[in-house]
């Protein structure tokens, strides 16, 4: 019996199964309860982290066996450009004000992240790891590795603004007397990319569509500006 | 999922990063293979439908590719525990202030230029 558990847990398609199935068990979870706490990554994450500590599997291990997926994760970023292509058009009424909005809520998030962080004592890798926190995933991990930061906090980091921002967001933006759906929407759709954008969906048609335009553009536009800003 | 989606994809993924070796090393190859991708859509090259199509069923699947990344959690716990307050703060702080920052700058310059329309 033990022979044969050994040679399960010790085949390479193990890893890639256990993956498949934390997600398939968190996807279940998320539908049942539609609870935004339990993003399905965020309850994948730690069921798999528990699973591969009680079959005493490594990381080195796992990052090697789910290269697979990794490497998917090129051309899902490159996918990104549909979603960007189809809220384009949105721009185009009000250019002035969504660029602005954009570039200087944008500017601001990644100033007072990194500023307070630093000033409480991060290095610059963990600077690297929570600059791109607010950008869509693919966009945030990427950047995250060409800049020296470390991708799985990266992850994480931006799992956590995405819940956080869904749900402070819209209380945030109460507050502040803030009713326009379009404002809404792109301000969720810029602190909480995809997250923040079915919480705007939920609110109204025209703020999910803001909110989806703000996440396209302000990841596209990170990925090009963050770089080459960090760079100098 | 066509082939030929998928293959286009790769393409520009491919490209992308041939771009960022030669003559943009700032920036990812998989970014610069969404812009290529961006400006082939935009003038509606051969293949957009199916690239389309493509992108659309990976994109279904993207939270299953962000688990792996996700999990290098595991070996991160001390960094994680070392800076928690500097994480903290930049998380939360950066949050309660652009949110609301960002929502309010974008209803004042809508309302602007929805003014500026009808006075002239």
């Amino acid at each position: 019996m033990t022979a044969i558990w050994t040679a399960i847990v010790g085949h390479p398609l193990f890893v890639l199964g256990l993956t498949l199935l934390a997600y398939q068990l968190a996807l279940e979870l998320y539908q049942r309860s539609r609870w935004l706490l339990a993003q399905p990554v965020l309850v994948a994450t730690l069921l798999l982290v528990g699973a591969l500590w009680t079959c005493g599997i490594g990381y080195p291990r796992y990052r090697q066996e789910s290269s697979m997926l990794w490497l998917l994760l090129g051309p899902a970023t490159v996918a990104l450009a549909v979603p960007l292509q189809q809220n384009l058009p949105r721009i185009r009424q009000l250019f002035w004000p969504v660029s602005i909005a954009l570039l200087v809520g944008g500017t601001v998030t990644v100033v007072l992240t990194l500023g307070l962080a630093a000033l409480l004592g991060a290095d610059r890798q963990m600077l690297m790891s929570l600059a791109p926190k607010s950008v869509t995933s693919p966009i945030a991990i990427t950047l995250a590795e060409q800049m020296g930061g470390i991708p799985a906090l990266t992850a994480v980091f931006v799992m956590i603004t995405g819940v956080l921002g869904a749900v402070l967001g819209p209380l945030l933006l109460d507050r502040a007397g803030v009713t326009s759906p379009a404002a809404r929407g792109l301000s969720l759709g810029l602190s909480a990319h995809a997250i923040g954008t079915a919480q705007a969906l939920q609110e109204d048609h025209e703020a999910g569509g803001f909110a989806a335009l703000a996440m396209s553009l302000a990841g596209a536009a990170t990925a090009i500006l963050l770089p080459m800003l960090m760079g100098i | 999922m066509s082939v030929r989606g998928l293959l286009l994809l790769l393409v520009f993924q491919l490209a992308g990063t041939a771009l960022s070796l030669w003559l943009l090393p700032a920036l990812p190859g998989a970014i610069l293979g969404m812009l290529l991708a961006l400006a082939w859509l935009g003038i509606d090259g051969r293949g957009s439908e199916a690239l389309r199509q493509s992108a659309g069923t990976l994109l279904r699947y993207l939270p299953l590719l962000l688990v792996p990344p996700a999990v290098g959690i595991m070996v991160q716990w001390q960094r994680i525990a070392a800076d928690f307050w500097a994480i903290a703060a930049a998380l939360v702080l950066s949050l309660l202030v652009a949110i609301p920052l960002t929502g309010a700058l974008m209803q004042w310059l809508v309302r602007r230029q929805l003014g500026q329309g009808e006075q002239s």
